[in-house]
């Protein structure tokens, strides 16, 4: 993927105008969010690497699948074409270096949307 | 829209993310109508919780059993809930953009069917929308029955007694 597609257009992962604009601006819900987000994505995170090193191609897919729903709310829409493509083969359960690759991936722009959702929590405080 | 016409939501999603975003804007979207939203993570949950808030519309995710397989799935708790009130709205709601998927949750009774993509919210907004001119157009209509069956019935006892008035005392009309 090259950096263009991988963000969106200014160099970042997250809309954070599509966040806000479901929340209809709301402070404390826009936050809350953000909260639920940096707890719930290192953990699906934690939770499909673990599957991928133990070839688990049902978890895998489970995670893809949920992580689906998750990234869509802060509209990191570079994630799903990976997301489903990860879905896809664990429902194949073929091809788990192509996985291991998609992961990587997976975490390299999960990374940079915590780190960019943490920055723009500080803006509401 | 009457703002004081009473409607009761369910969320059921085990996505916390998600659910928690699709409740903040269902009660944003429609703060000023008389709109309760209440939010569960299992299909186990909300089946408890039915009978005593009888929801009018229910959100309701495809894939519930995708965190623990053990759980119920969308589709069991649409056939429940249909059993239980055949009135309820429910919205399927899946990341699938498959036509199969579509079939089978209209198959099963589901009033519609929502993909979450980029303008999902406003979807689902769109048809709790539908649900309440729905709900208030039934409503009249009960009211208007009301109102032509009282007025039948009034009618019918003013003909009985102008009948009976004239059968036993004929004089009076002559």
């Amino acid at each position: 993927m090259t950096n263009n597609e991988l963000t969106s257009g200014n160099g970042s992962v997250c809309n954070f105008s599509y966040l806000s604009e479901i929340m209809n601006a709301k402070k404390h819900l826009i936050v809350g969010i953000m909260d639920i987000f940096l707890q719930q994505i290192p953990d699906e995170l934690k939770g499909i690497n673990e599957a991928i090193l133990n070839s688990d191609y049902e978890i895998t897919r489970r995670f893809a699948h949920t992580m689906k729903s998750s990234v869509a709310i802060l509209g990191i829409t570079a994630l799903n074409p990976i997301l489903k493509e990860m879905e896809r083969l664990g429902l194949e359960a073929s091809n788990i270096e192509k996985i291991r690759e998609l992961s990587l991936q997976l975490n390299l722009i999960c990374g940079q949307a915590l780190a960019e959702v943490e920055k723009e929590k500080t803006l509401y405080n | 829209m009457n703002p004081r016409t009473k409607l009761t939501i369910f969320v059921v999603e085990d996505n916390a993310l998600f659910n928690t975003a699709l409740k903040a804007d269902i009660e944003t979207t429609f703060e000023n109508m008389n709109v309760k939203v209440h939010s569960f993570d299992t299909g186990e949950a909300c089946m408890k919780m039915f009978e005593e808030l009888k929801p009018e519309v229910m959100i309701l995710d495809y894939n519930l059993n995708s965190k623990n397989p053990n759980a119920v799935d969308g589709i069991k708790v649409l056939d429940w809930i249909k059993k239980e009130n055949h009135d309820t709205n429910v919205i399927i709601l899946t990341s699938d953009d498959h036509i199969d998927i579509a079939v089978k949750a209209f198959q099963h009774g589901a009033a519609d069917y929502v993909v979450k993509s980029e303008t999902k919210f406003k979807k689902i907004n769109y048809s709790i929308f539908n649900t309440i001119k729905v709900l208030e157009a039934r409503s009249e209509a009960r009211k208007y029955k009301r109102l032509a069956t009282g007025l039948f019935v009034s009618i019918a006892l003013i003909v009985i007694g102008v009948s009976l008035v004239q059968f036993f005392m004929p004089s009076l009309f002559h």
